[in-house]
Protein backbone atom coordinates (compact mmCIF):
# COMPACT_ATOMS: atom_id res chain seq x y z
CA UNK A 1 0.00 0.00 0.00
CA UNK A 2 1.60 3.32 -0.81
CA UNK A 3 1.81 5.98 1.60
CA UNK A 4 3.40 9.29 1.66
CA UNK A 5 4.67 11.84 3.69
CA UNK A 6 2.35 14.49 2.72
CA UNK A 7 -0.19 11.62 3.01
CA UNK A 8 0.08 11.49 6.67
CA UNK A 9 -0.48 15.71 7.02
CA UNK A 10 -3.71 15.59 5.71
CA UNK A 11 -6.81 15.44 7.75
CA UNK A 12 -8.69 12.38 7.94
CA UNK A 13 -11.82 13.17 9.10
CA UNK A 14 -14.36 16.25 8.93
CA UNK A 15 -13.64 17.62 12.08
CA UNK A 16 -10.17 17.59 11.31
CA UNK A 17 -10.49 18.73 7.47
CA UNK A 18 -12.78 21.64 9.30
CA UNK A 19 -10.24 22.47 11.58
CA UNK A 20 -8.03 23.71 9.02
CA UNK A 21 -10.07 25.31 6.22
CA UNK A 22 -6.69 26.54 3.83
CA UNK A 23 -5.93 22.67 3.82
CA UNK A 24 -9.66 21.52 2.81
CA UNK A 25 -10.01 23.99 0.08
CA UNK A 26 -6.41 22.85 -1.15
CA UNK A 27 -7.34 19.32 -0.92
CA UNK A 28 -10.77 19.70 -2.76
CA UNK A 29 -8.92 20.54 -5.88
CA UNK A 30 -7.63 17.30 -5.55
CA UNK A 31 -9.11 14.70 -4.12
CA UNK A 32 -11.42 14.78 -1.55
CA UNK A 33 -9.60 11.13 0.51
CA UNK A 34 -6.35 9.45 -0.13
CA UNK A 35 -8.48 6.71 -1.16
CA UNK A 36 -9.81 8.24 -4.06
CA UNK A 37 -6.76 9.51 -4.89
CA UNK A 38 -5.50 6.04 -5.59
CA UNK A 39 -8.45 4.80 -6.78
CA UNK A 40 -7.91 7.27 -9.35
CA UNK A 41 -4.61 6.02 -10.39
CA UNK A 42 -5.48 2.50 -10.24
CA UNK A 43 -8.30 3.20 -12.31
CA UNK A 44 -6.74 5.07 -14.87
CA UNK A 45 -4.01 2.89 -15.18
CA UNK A 46 -6.79 0.12 -15.43
CA UNK A 47 -8.73 1.81 -18.00
CA UNK A 48 -5.44 2.89 -20.09
CA UNK A 49 -5.35 -1.61 -20.90
CA UNK A 50 -9.32 -1.44 -21.28
CA UNK A 51 -8.91 0.71 -23.36
CA UNK A 52 -6.29 -0.55 -25.89
CA UNK A 53 -7.35 -3.80 -25.50
CA UNK A 54 -11.11 -2.70 -27.05
CA UNK A 55 -8.58 -0.48 -29.86
CA UNK A 56 -10.51 2.72 -28.29
CA UNK A 57 -7.53 4.45 -29.11
CA UNK A 58 -9.54 7.60 -28.97
CA UNK A 59 -10.11 7.33 -25.48
CA UNK A 60 -6.73 6.09 -24.30
CA UNK A 61 -5.85 9.18 -25.95
CA UNK A 62 -8.51 10.76 -23.71
CA UNK A 63 -6.90 9.76 -20.44
CA UNK A 64 -3.32 11.08 -21.47
CA UNK A 65 -2.14 14.33 -20.26
CA UNK A 66 -1.32 16.71 -23.02
CA UNK A 67 2.55 16.45 -21.94
CA UNK A 68 2.18 12.43 -22.70
CA UNK A 69 4.95 10.58 -23.66
CA UNK A 70 5.32 7.04 -24.21
CA UNK A 71 8.11 4.72 -25.00
CA UNK A 72 8.33 1.08 -25.67
CA UNK A 73 11.77 0.02 -24.36
CA UNK A 74 14.36 -3.34 -23.10
CA UNK A 75 17.45 -4.11 -22.67
CA UNK A 76 19.77 -5.98 -25.20
CA UNK A 77 22.06 -8.26 -24.26
CA UNK A 78 23.33 -8.96 -27.30
CA UNK A 79 24.63 -5.34 -27.44
CA UNK A 80 24.56 -4.84 -24.01
CA UNK A 81 22.62 -1.62 -24.01
CA UNK A 82 18.92 0.16 -23.82
CA UNK A 83 16.96 -0.13 -26.80
CA UNK A 84 14.22 2.19 -27.61
CA UNK A 85 11.36 0.40 -29.84
CA UNK A 86 8.28 3.43 -29.68
CA UNK A 87 9.32 6.78 -28.81
CA UNK A 88 6.33 9.47 -29.32
CA UNK A 89 4.98 12.04 -27.75
CA UNK A 90 0.94 12.73 -27.38
CA UNK A 91 0.60 13.84 -31.17
CA UNK A 92 3.13 10.92 -32.41
CA UNK A 93 0.51 8.61 -30.70
CA UNK A 94 -2.06 10.10 -31.99
CA UNK A 95 -0.97 9.97 -35.21
CA UNK A 96 0.16 6.30 -35.20
CA UNK A 97 -3.12 5.66 -33.07
CA UNK A 98 -5.13 6.84 -35.80
CA UNK A 99 -3.62 5.65 -38.59
CA UNK A 100 -3.15 1.99 -37.71
CA UNK A 101 -6.38 0.23 -38.12
CA UNK A 102 -5.62 1.38 -42.04
CA UNK A 103 -2.59 -0.92 -41.90
CA UNK A 104 -2.35 -5.03 -42.60
CA UNK A 105 -1.80 -6.41 -38.70
CA UNK A 106 -2.26 -9.50 -36.57
CA UNK A 107 -3.93 -8.03 -33.96
CA UNK A 108 -6.68 -7.40 -36.41
CA UNK A 109 -6.61 -10.43 -38.86
CA UNK A 110 -5.96 -13.33 -36.50
CA UNK A 111 -5.82 -12.41 -32.76
CA UNK A 112 -7.24 -10.30 -30.26
CA UNK A 113 -4.70 -8.60 -27.65
CA UNK A 114 -5.15 -8.12 -24.02
CA UNK A 115 -3.08 -6.99 -20.95
CA UNK A 116 -3.48 -8.14 -17.58
CA UNK A 117 -1.93 -5.66 -14.93
CA UNK A 118 -1.31 -5.50 -11.41
CA UNK A 119 -0.31 -1.95 -10.24
CA UNK A 120 2.87 -2.76 -7.72
CA UNK A 121 3.43 0.38 -6.56
CA UNK A 122 2.28 3.93 -6.30
CA UNK A 123 4.46 7.00 -4.99
CA UNK A 124 3.23 10.45 -4.40
CA UNK A 125 5.41 13.60 -5.07
CA UNK A 126 5.30 15.84 -1.92
CA UNK A 127 3.05 18.14 -2.88
CA UNK A 128 0.43 15.57 -4.40
CA UNK A 129 0.26 16.56 -8.09
CA UNK A 130 2.17 13.34 -9.29
CA UNK A 131 2.13 9.78 -8.51
CA UNK A 132 4.57 7.30 -9.54
CA UNK A 133 3.47 4.03 -10.52
CA UNK A 134 5.27 0.50 -11.18
CA UNK A 135 2.78 -2.04 -12.50
CA UNK A 136 3.26 -5.73 -13.70
CA UNK A 137 1.98 -6.50 -17.45
CA UNK A 138 1.21 -9.37 -19.41
CA UNK A 139 0.24 -9.31 -22.45
CA UNK A 140 -1.85 -11.93 -24.16
CA UNK A 141 -2.49 -13.07 -27.66
CA UNK A 142 -6.15 -14.86 -28.32
CA UNK A 143 -6.83 -16.53 -31.68
CA UNK A 144 -9.79 -15.76 -32.88
CA UNK A 145 -10.06 -19.02 -34.73
CA UNK A 146 -10.46 -21.22 -31.88
CA UNK A 147 -9.60 -19.35 -28.76
CA UNK A 148 -6.76 -20.64 -28.29
CA UNK A 149 -4.66 -17.86 -25.54
CA UNK A 150 -0.59 -17.37 -25.73
CA UNK A 151 1.66 -15.36 -23.56
CA UNK A 152 2.90 -12.46 -25.99
CA UNK A 153 5.32 -10.86 -23.38
CA UNK A 154 5.81 -10.31 -20.57
CA UNK A 155 6.59 -6.21 -19.44
CA UNK A 156 6.23 -3.24 -16.44
CA UNK A 157 4.41 -0.26 -16.89
CA UNK A 158 6.61 2.69 -15.01
CA UNK A 159 4.10 5.53 -15.11
CA UNK A 160 3.62 9.11 -14.00
CA UNK A 161 0.04 10.28 -13.07
CA UNK A 162 -0.27 13.44 -13.31
CA UNK A 163 -3.04 14.77 -10.58
CA UNK A 164 -4.57 18.24 -11.35
CA UNK A 165 -7.84 19.72 -10.93
CA UNK A 166 -9.49 16.59 -9.24
CA UNK A 167 -8.55 14.25 -12.20
CA UNK A 168 -5.70 11.90 -12.83
CA UNK A 169 -4.18 11.41 -16.48
CA UNK A 170 -1.15 9.46 -17.63
CA UNK A 171 1.75 11.48 -18.10
CA UNK A 172 4.07 9.50 -19.51
CA UNK A 173 4.66 5.75 -19.96
CA UNK A 174 7.72 3.46 -20.27
CA UNK A 175 6.53 0.00 -21.16
CA UNK A 176 9.88 -2.15 -19.88
CA UNK A 177 9.83 -5.07 -22.07
CA UNK A 178 11.30 -8.43 -20.64
CA UNK A 179 10.07 -10.04 -23.77
CA UNK A 180 11.59 -8.99 -27.13
CA UNK A 181 10.76 -11.68 -29.60
CA UNK A 182 6.98 -10.77 -29.60
CA UNK A 183 5.23 -13.64 -31.40
CA UNK A 184 5.42 -14.72 -35.09
CA UNK A 185 4.89 -11.10 -36.01
CA UNK A 186 5.42 -8.39 -33.87
CA UNK A 187 3.15 -5.68 -33.18
CA UNK A 188 1.88 -3.22 -34.61
CA UNK A 189 -0.12 -2.37 -31.94
CA UNK A 190 1.47 -0.75 -28.89
CA UNK A 191 0.98 -2.03 -25.22
CA UNK B 1 -13.56 -18.02 -63.87
CA UNK B 2 -13.30 -20.88 -61.31
CA UNK B 3 -11.26 -23.97 -62.29
CA UNK B 4 -11.61 -27.43 -61.95
CA UNK B 5 -9.25 -29.57 -59.67
CA UNK B 6 -6.97 -30.80 -62.70
CA UNK B 7 -7.33 -27.10 -64.09
CA UNK B 8 -5.80 -25.69 -60.86
CA UNK B 9 -2.96 -28.71 -60.55
CA UNK B 10 -2.01 -28.11 -63.89
CA UNK B 11 1.19 -25.99 -64.49
CA UNK B 12 1.06 -22.68 -65.74
CA UNK B 13 1.53 -21.85 -69.63
CA UNK B 14 5.16 -20.12 -68.30
CA UNK B 15 8.54 -20.89 -68.66
CA UNK B 16 9.81 -23.16 -65.82
CA UNK B 17 12.09 -20.26 -65.01
CA UNK B 18 8.94 -18.36 -63.92
CA UNK B 19 6.96 -20.63 -61.45
CA UNK B 20 8.44 -23.15 -58.69
CA UNK B 21 7.36 -25.88 -56.90
CA UNK B 22 6.10 -25.18 -53.84
CA UNK B 23 8.30 -28.01 -52.27
CA UNK B 24 11.26 -25.96 -52.18
CA UNK B 25 9.83 -23.91 -49.59
CA UNK B 26 8.50 -26.79 -47.54
CA UNK B 27 10.61 -30.32 -47.59
CA UNK B 28 12.54 -31.26 -45.38
CA UNK B 29 15.03 -33.24 -47.74
CA UNK B 30 15.89 -30.14 -49.97
CA UNK B 31 16.52 -28.20 -46.74
CA UNK B 32 19.55 -30.39 -45.56
CA UNK B 33 20.57 -30.44 -49.17
CA UNK B 34 20.38 -26.64 -48.75
CA UNK B 35 22.87 -26.45 -46.16
CA UNK B 36 25.30 -28.39 -47.25
CA UNK B 37 25.10 -26.66 -50.28
CA UNK B 38 24.51 -23.41 -49.80
CA UNK B 39 24.10 -22.22 -46.38
CA UNK B 40 27.92 -23.75 -46.05
CA UNK B 41 29.22 -23.02 -48.90
CA UNK B 42 28.59 -19.04 -49.43
CA UNK B 43 29.56 -15.71 -47.03
CA UNK B 44 27.03 -14.33 -45.06
CA UNK B 45 27.06 -11.67 -42.28
CA UNK B 46 26.90 -12.89 -38.26
CA UNK B 47 27.26 -9.43 -36.66
CA UNK B 48 28.70 -6.09 -36.81
CA UNK B 49 32.47 -4.71 -35.60
CA UNK B 50 30.40 -2.61 -33.50
CA UNK B 51 29.30 -5.14 -31.56
CA UNK B 52 32.07 -6.17 -30.33
CA UNK B 53 33.91 -2.43 -30.05
CA UNK B 54 36.48 -3.26 -27.53
CA UNK B 55 39.27 -5.85 -27.01
CA UNK B 56 37.76 -8.81 -25.47
CA UNK B 57 34.59 -8.46 -27.02
CA UNK B 58 33.03 -11.48 -27.72
CA UNK B 59 29.66 -12.00 -29.53
CA UNK B 60 27.76 -15.40 -29.71
CA UNK B 61 26.26 -15.72 -32.96
CA UNK B 62 24.19 -18.40 -35.20
CA UNK B 63 25.50 -19.47 -38.42
CA UNK B 64 23.02 -19.80 -41.22
CA UNK B 65 24.40 -23.79 -41.51
CA UNK B 66 23.33 -24.17 -37.83
CA UNK B 67 26.98 -23.51 -36.50
CA UNK B 68 27.29 -21.81 -33.36
CA UNK B 69 30.02 -18.95 -33.99
CA UNK B 70 32.07 -16.77 -31.80
CA UNK B 71 33.33 -13.53 -32.80
CA UNK B 72 36.26 -12.25 -30.47
CA UNK B 73 38.02 -9.01 -30.44
CA UNK B 74 41.48 -9.83 -29.62
CA UNK B 75 44.62 -7.75 -27.47
CA UNK B 76 45.29 -6.55 -31.02
CA UNK B 77 41.98 -5.56 -31.52
CA UNK B 78 41.51 -7.85 -34.59
CA UNK B 79 38.49 -9.40 -35.13
CA UNK B 80 38.87 -13.22 -35.58
CA UNK B 81 35.72 -15.83 -35.30
CA UNK B 82 35.48 -19.40 -34.56
CA UNK B 83 33.03 -22.20 -33.54
CA UNK B 84 31.51 -21.54 -30.07
CA UNK B 85 32.83 -25.36 -29.19
CA UNK B 86 34.66 -26.99 -26.70
CA UNK B 87 37.01 -29.22 -28.40
CA UNK B 88 37.09 -31.69 -25.66
CA UNK B 89 32.97 -32.76 -25.04
CA UNK B 90 31.46 -30.13 -27.22
CA UNK B 91 29.81 -28.09 -25.04
CA UNK B 92 28.94 -24.47 -26.09
CA UNK B 93 31.94 -22.27 -24.69
CA UNK B 94 29.97 -18.91 -24.36
CA UNK B 95 26.66 -19.11 -23.24
CA UNK B 96 25.87 -15.29 -22.97
CA UNK B 97 25.14 -13.23 -26.13
CA UNK B 98 28.12 -11.38 -25.73
CA UNK B 99 30.17 -10.66 -23.04
CA UNK B 100 34.18 -9.31 -22.51
CA UNK B 101 36.62 -12.45 -21.21
CA UNK B 102 40.52 -12.37 -21.59
CA UNK B 103 39.98 -16.13 -21.69
CA UNK B 104 37.07 -18.08 -23.30
CA UNK B 105 36.42 -20.90 -20.68
CA UNK B 106 34.30 -23.69 -21.05
CA UNK B 107 32.38 -24.07 -17.88
CA UNK B 108 32.65 -27.71 -18.15
CA UNK B 109 36.12 -28.99 -17.06
CA UNK B 110 37.75 -25.23 -17.55
CA UNK B 111 39.62 -25.81 -20.52
CA UNK B 112 40.83 -22.59 -21.71
CA UNK B 113 40.83 -20.25 -25.25
CA UNK B 114 42.43 -17.11 -25.73
CA UNK B 115 41.28 -14.68 -28.28
CA UNK B 116 43.31 -15.89 -31.01
CA UNK B 117 41.83 -19.57 -30.58
CA UNK B 118 44.93 -21.01 -28.81
CA UNK B 119 44.19 -23.87 -26.54
CA UNK B 120 45.86 -21.98 -22.87
CA UNK B 121 44.47 -24.61 -20.33
CA UNK B 122 43.67 -27.98 -20.31
CA UNK B 123 42.49 -28.75 -16.71
CA UNK B 124 44.92 -31.56 -15.30
CA UNK B 125 46.80 -31.89 -18.80
CA UNK B 126 49.92 -34.31 -17.73
CA UNK B 127 47.69 -36.49 -15.53
CA UNK B 128 44.98 -37.54 -18.19
CA UNK B 129 46.67 -37.27 -21.51
CA UNK B 130 50.13 -37.42 -20.81
CA UNK B 131 51.92 -36.54 -24.18
CA UNK B 132 49.36 -38.43 -25.88
CA UNK B 133 47.48 -34.82 -26.82
CA UNK B 134 48.65 -31.37 -25.75
CA UNK B 135 47.08 -27.83 -25.85
CA UNK B 136 48.19 -27.42 -29.27
CA UNK B 137 46.30 -30.46 -30.82
CA UNK B 138 43.04 -28.64 -29.16
CA UNK B 139 42.86 -24.90 -30.76
CA UNK B 140 39.71 -23.92 -31.36
CA UNK B 141 38.21 -24.13 -34.98
CA UNK B 142 38.76 -20.84 -37.15
CA UNK B 143 36.20 -19.75 -39.25
CA UNK B 144 37.26 -17.64 -42.25
CA UNK B 145 36.18 -14.35 -41.89
CA UNK B 146 36.56 -10.71 -43.17
CA UNK B 147 35.37 -7.29 -41.96
CA UNK B 148 33.89 -5.31 -45.13
CA UNK B 149 30.43 -3.50 -46.53
CA UNK B 150 30.38 -1.06 -43.74
CA UNK B 151 32.05 -2.80 -41.02
CA UNK B 152 29.98 -6.14 -40.87
CA UNK B 153 31.67 -9.48 -39.85
CA UNK B 154 31.31 -11.70 -43.17
CA UNK B 155 32.11 -16.00 -42.40
CA UNK B 156 32.28 -18.51 -44.36
CA UNK B 157 32.80 -22.13 -43.05
CA UNK B 158 34.12 -23.53 -45.84
CA UNK B 159 37.73 -23.29 -45.54
CA UNK B 160 38.41 -23.38 -49.63
CA UNK B 161 35.61 -21.14 -50.43
CA UNK B 162 36.12 -17.97 -52.76
CA UNK B 163 37.11 -14.47 -51.67
CA UNK B 164 34.61 -12.33 -49.98
CA UNK B 165 35.19 -9.82 -52.95
CA UNK B 166 34.40 -12.33 -55.74
CA UNK B 167 30.76 -13.32 -53.96
CA UNK B 168 29.91 -9.85 -53.72
CA UNK B 169 30.77 -9.27 -57.21
CA UNK B 170 30.03 -5.48 -58.28
CA UNK B 171 26.72 -5.74 -55.98
CA UNK B 172 28.37 -3.59 -53.39
CA UNK B 173 29.11 -0.45 -55.53
CA UNK B 174 25.45 0.61 -55.15
CA UNK B 175 25.84 1.16 -51.10
CA UNK B 176 29.48 2.19 -51.67
CA UNK B 177 28.93 6.15 -50.79
CA UNK B 178 26.35 5.13 -47.78
CA UNK B 179 28.71 2.22 -46.23
CA UNK B 180 32.17 3.85 -46.57
CA UNK B 181 31.80 7.56 -46.23
CA UNK B 182 31.57 7.21 -41.94
CA UNK B 183 32.25 4.32 -39.45
CA UNK B 184 28.65 2.69 -38.74
CA UNK B 185 27.22 1.81 -35.47
CA UNK B 186 24.33 -0.88 -34.27
CA UNK B 187 21.14 1.23 -32.43
CA UNK B 188 19.51 -1.73 -31.96
CA UNK B 189 18.76 -5.31 -32.73
CA UNK B 190 15.77 -8.00 -32.63
CA UNK B 191 14.87 -11.08 -33.93
CA UNK B 192 11.58 -13.45 -34.52
CA UNK B 193 11.36 -17.03 -35.09
CA UNK B 194 8.74 -17.47 -37.91
CA UNK B 195 7.32 -20.39 -38.73
CA UNK B 196 8.17 -19.92 -42.48
CA UNK B 197 11.11 -20.55 -45.22
CA UNK B 198 13.97 -18.27 -44.95
CA UNK B 199 13.39 -17.90 -48.90
CA UNK B 200 9.69 -16.42 -48.32
CA UNK B 201 10.95 -13.98 -45.98
CA UNK B 202 14.26 -12.91 -48.63
CA UNK B 203 11.60 -13.19 -51.38
CA UNK B 204 9.62 -10.40 -49.89
CA UNK B 205 12.39 -8.32 -49.46
CA UNK B 206 13.12 -8.82 -53.03
CA UNK B 207 9.85 -8.24 -54.54
CA UNK B 208 8.96 -4.47 -54.97
CA UNK B 209 5.71 -5.54 -56.00
CA UNK B 210 4.54 -5.90 -52.66
CA UNK B 211 4.94 -2.57 -51.62
CA UNK B 212 0.50 -3.24 -51.73
CA UNK B 213 0.75 -3.81 -49.01
CA UNK B 214 2.33 -1.09 -47.18
CA UNK B 215 0.68 1.84 -46.43
CA UNK B 216 3.46 3.88 -45.81
CA UNK B 217 5.17 2.64 -49.10
CA UNK B 218 1.83 3.53 -50.92
CA UNK B 219 2.49 7.02 -49.42
CA UNK B 220 5.89 7.68 -49.03
CA UNK B 221 7.16 5.88 -52.67
CA UNK B 222 4.33 4.38 -54.70
CA UNK B 223 2.84 7.61 -55.77
CA UNK B 224 6.43 10.10 -56.36
CA UNK B 225 7.04 10.56 -59.77
CA UNK B 226 9.66 7.74 -61.62
CA UNK B 227 8.53 5.06 -59.00
CA UNK B 228 7.47 2.83 -61.81
CA UNK B 229 10.83 4.30 -64.11
CA UNK B 230 12.74 1.77 -62.19
CA UNK B 231 15.12 -1.42 -62.84
CA UNK B 232 16.19 -3.95 -61.40
CA UNK B 233 20.01 -4.81 -61.39
CA UNK B 234 21.19 -8.57 -61.32
CA UNK B 235 24.61 -9.32 -59.93
CA UNK B 236 26.88 -12.34 -59.56
CA UNK B 237 25.46 -15.04 -57.97
CA UNK B 238 21.98 -14.07 -57.43
CA UNK B 239 22.25 -10.75 -55.70
CA UNK B 240 20.30 -7.91 -57.36
CA UNK B 241 19.89 -4.27 -56.62
CA UNK B 242 17.20 -1.74 -57.79
CA UNK B 243 17.12 1.71 -58.74
CA UNK B 244 16.75 4.04 -55.48
CA UNK B 245 13.34 5.11 -54.79
CA UNK B 246 12.77 8.83 -54.17
CA UNK B 247 10.78 8.62 -50.72
CA UNK B 248 8.39 11.72 -49.61
CA UNK B 249 6.58 12.07 -46.09
CA UNK B 250 4.89 15.28 -46.66
CA UNK B 251 1.56 12.57 -47.02
CA UNK B 252 1.81 10.86 -43.38
CA UNK B 253 2.83 11.52 -39.78
CA UNK B 254 1.12 15.19 -40.15
CA UNK B 255 1.81 16.45 -36.57
CA UNK B 256 4.27 13.64 -35.99
CA UNK B 257 6.80 13.87 -33.76
CA UNK B 258 9.85 11.84 -36.25
CA UNK B 259 12.06 14.41 -37.72
CA UNK B 260 13.77 12.76 -41.01
CA UNK B 261 15.87 15.34 -42.04
CA UNK B 262 19.26 14.68 -40.78
CA UNK B 263 19.99 12.05 -43.90
CA UNK B 264 23.45 9.68 -44.15
CA UNK B 265 26.65 10.95 -44.56
CA UNK B 266 27.78 9.77 -48.19
CA UNK B 267 23.54 9.41 -49.02
CA UNK B 268 20.89 11.69 -49.96
CA UNK B 269 17.99 11.91 -47.23
CA UNK B 270 14.89 11.24 -49.15
CA UNK B 271 16.39 7.69 -51.65
CA UNK B 272 15.59 4.34 -50.44
CA UNK B 273 18.51 1.81 -51.61
CA UNK B 274 17.85 -1.90 -51.37
CA UNK B 275 20.57 -4.26 -52.20
CA UNK B 276 19.92 -8.03 -51.96
CA UNK B 277 21.62 -10.57 -51.27
CA UNK B 278 22.10 -14.30 -52.11
CA UNK B 279 20.39 -16.25 -49.99
CA UNK B 280 19.84 -14.46 -46.58
CA UNK B 281 21.05 -10.42 -46.27
CA UNK B 282 19.24 -7.51 -47.23
CA UNK B 283 20.63 -3.86 -47.19
CA UNK B 284 18.28 -1.47 -46.34
CA UNK B 285 19.22 2.04 -46.57
CA UNK B 286 16.70 4.36 -45.79
CA UNK B 287 18.10 7.64 -44.12
CA UNK B 288 18.33 8.12 -41.21
CA UNK B 289 19.22 4.60 -40.61
CA UNK B 290 20.18 1.90 -42.05
CA UNK B 291 18.68 -1.92 -41.38
CA UNK B 292 20.27 -5.46 -42.50
CA UNK B 293 18.14 -8.50 -42.60
CA UNK B 294 19.88 -11.69 -41.79
CA UNK B 295 18.78 -14.95 -41.16
CA UNK B 296 19.10 -18.70 -39.81
CA UNK B 297 17.20 -21.15 -41.15
CA UNK B 298 16.06 -24.01 -38.50
CA UNK B 299 14.23 -26.32 -40.96
CA UNK B 300 12.34 -25.88 -44.21
CA UNK B 301 9.70 -23.91 -42.45
CA UNK B 302 11.14 -22.54 -39.20
CA UNK B 303 13.44 -19.74 -39.47
CA UNK B 304 14.63 -16.54 -37.19
CA UNK B 305 15.38 -13.33 -38.90
CA UNK B 306 17.25 -10.86 -37.36
CA UNK B 307 17.03 -7.38 -37.77
CA UNK B 308 20.01 -4.84 -36.84
CA UNK B 309 19.12 -0.62 -37.22
CA UNK B 310 22.46 1.13 -37.83
CA UNK B 311 23.67 5.09 -37.09
CA UNK B 312 26.83 6.40 -37.85
CA UNK B 313 29.50 6.05 -34.89
CA UNK B 314 29.83 9.25 -33.13
CA UNK B 315 26.17 10.22 -33.08
CA UNK B 316 25.12 12.08 -30.13
CA UNK B 317 22.58 10.98 -28.06
CA UNK B 318 20.11 13.15 -29.75
CA UNK B 319 20.90 12.19 -32.94
CA UNK B 320 20.88 8.85 -32.30
CA UNK B 321 17.37 8.57 -30.65
CA UNK B 322 16.34 10.26 -33.74
CA UNK B 323 17.41 7.77 -35.97
CA UNK B 324 16.40 4.91 -33.67
CA UNK B 325 13.04 6.53 -33.44
CA UNK B 326 12.50 6.87 -37.66
CA UNK B 327 13.98 3.64 -37.73
CA UNK B 328 11.71 1.90 -35.30
CA UNK B 329 8.71 3.42 -36.23
CA UNK B 330 8.55 1.41 -39.35
CA UNK B 331 10.97 -1.58 -38.83
CA UNK B 332 10.73 -2.04 -35.08
CA UNK B 333 8.97 -4.71 -33.25
CA UNK B 334 6.37 -2.02 -33.22
CA UNK B 335 7.09 -0.55 -36.33
CA UNK B 336 4.02 -0.28 -39.21
CA UNK B 337 5.84 -1.64 -42.09
CA UNK B 338 7.78 -5.32 -40.41
CA UNK B 339 4.49 -6.78 -38.77
CA UNK B 340 2.53 -6.36 -41.76
CA UNK B 341 5.49 -8.36 -43.75
CA UNK B 342 5.63 -10.61 -41.20
CA UNK B 343 1.74 -11.33 -41.48
CA UNK B 344 2.43 -11.90 -45.48
CA UNK B 345 4.64 -14.59 -45.14
CA UNK B 346 3.47 -16.42 -42.26
CA UNK B 347 -0.54 -16.37 -44.49
CA UNK B 348 1.67 -18.14 -47.25
CA UNK B 349 2.64 -20.58 -45.22
CA UNK B 350 -0.34 -21.27 -44.15
CA UNK B 351 -1.66 -21.55 -47.45
CA UNK B 352 1.57 -23.58 -48.49
CA UNK B 353 0.04 -26.09 -45.93
CA UNK B 354 3.40 -28.22 -45.54
CA UNK B 355 3.35 -28.41 -49.50
CA UNK B 356 0.50 -29.76 -50.07
CA UNK B 357 -1.38 -26.37 -50.80
CA UNK B 358 -0.85 -24.26 -54.06
CA UNK B 359 0.41 -26.36 -56.71
CA UNK B 360 3.10 -23.92 -58.20
CA UNK B 361 4.26 -20.23 -57.34
CA UNK B 362 4.30 -17.50 -59.46
CA UNK B 363 7.30 -15.37 -60.19
CA UNK B 364 6.00 -14.67 -63.75
CA UNK B 365 5.67 -10.87 -63.71
CA UNK B 366 8.18 -9.61 -66.38
CA UNK B 367 8.01 -5.68 -66.99
CA UNK B 368 10.35 -2.73 -67.05
CA UNK B 369 9.38 -1.53 -63.57
CA UNK B 370 10.10 -2.80 -59.84
CA UNK B 371 6.83 -4.33 -60.03
CA UNK B 372 8.79 -7.23 -62.03
CA UNK B 373 9.45 -10.67 -60.53
CA UNK B 374 12.79 -10.84 -62.72
CA UNK B 375 14.76 -10.25 -59.30
CA UNK B 376 13.40 -13.98 -57.85
CA UNK B 377 13.70 -15.51 -60.76
CA UNK B 378 17.12 -14.33 -60.70
CA UNK B 379 17.26 -15.75 -57.41
CA UNK B 380 15.94 -19.30 -57.98
CA UNK B 381 18.85 -19.42 -61.42
CA UNK B 382 21.34 -19.44 -58.37
CA UNK B 383 19.32 -21.88 -56.13
CA UNK B 384 19.26 -24.12 -59.07
CA UNK B 385 22.89 -23.94 -60.42
CA UNK B 386 24.20 -24.33 -56.47
CA UNK B 387 21.60 -27.97 -56.08
CA UNK B 388 22.13 -28.80 -59.06
CA UNK B 389 18.00 -28.59 -59.33
CA UNK B 390 15.65 -26.97 -60.95
CA UNK B 391 12.99 -25.19 -58.55
CA UNK B 392 10.15 -25.69 -60.89
CA UNK B 393 10.84 -29.56 -60.70
CA UNK B 394 13.13 -30.26 -57.99
CA UNK B 395 12.33 -34.02 -57.56
CA UNK B 396 12.30 -34.14 -61.66
CA UNK B 397 9.28 -35.06 -61.87
CA UNK B 398 8.19 -33.70 -65.14
CA UNK B 399 10.67 -34.89 -67.95
CA UNK B 400 10.01 -31.63 -70.33
CA UNK B 401 10.68 -29.41 -67.27
CA UNK B 402 13.80 -30.85 -66.57
CA UNK B 403 15.42 -31.37 -69.87
CA UNK B 404 14.77 -27.15 -70.65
Amino acid sequence: MATTKTATKKPRSKSAAAAKPTLKKKVEFRFETLFEREKAVRELIARTCLTMDAYDFNSYLDLCHEDFQYTITTYSPELRKDIIWLDHDKMGMKTLLDVLPLHASDHFLRLTMSRHLSVYTIDYSANDTRASVVSGLQVFNTAKDGGVTELLSVAKYFDTVALEGGKASLLSREVRLDTRMLGETGSLIPF
Amino acid sequence: MPRTGTQWESRPNLPPTHYVDPRVYTDQSLFEEEREKIFDKVWAIVCHESEVPNAYDYRRCQHMGGKELLVVRGKDMKIRVFYNQCPHRGNVIAFEPSGNAKRLTCIFHLWSFDTKGNCVEITREKEGFQDRLSKKDVGLRAVKSEIDMGGFVWVNVDDDCEPLSEFLGDSIDFLQGELSTAPLEIMCYHKTIVPTNYKLWHDTNRDLYHEFLHRQNRLIAMGQPGYLDRQYHMHVHGHVTADPSVNSYKNIEKGTDIRREMGWPGGEANLHKLLNLFPTVTYNMRPPALRIDTMVPLGPEETIVEFRGYGIKGDSDEVRRERMRDYNSFWGPFGRNLPEDFIAIVGQSIGLNHGRGSPYILHGREEETPHSEVCIRHYFAEWSRMMGRSAADPFNEMPAVAAE
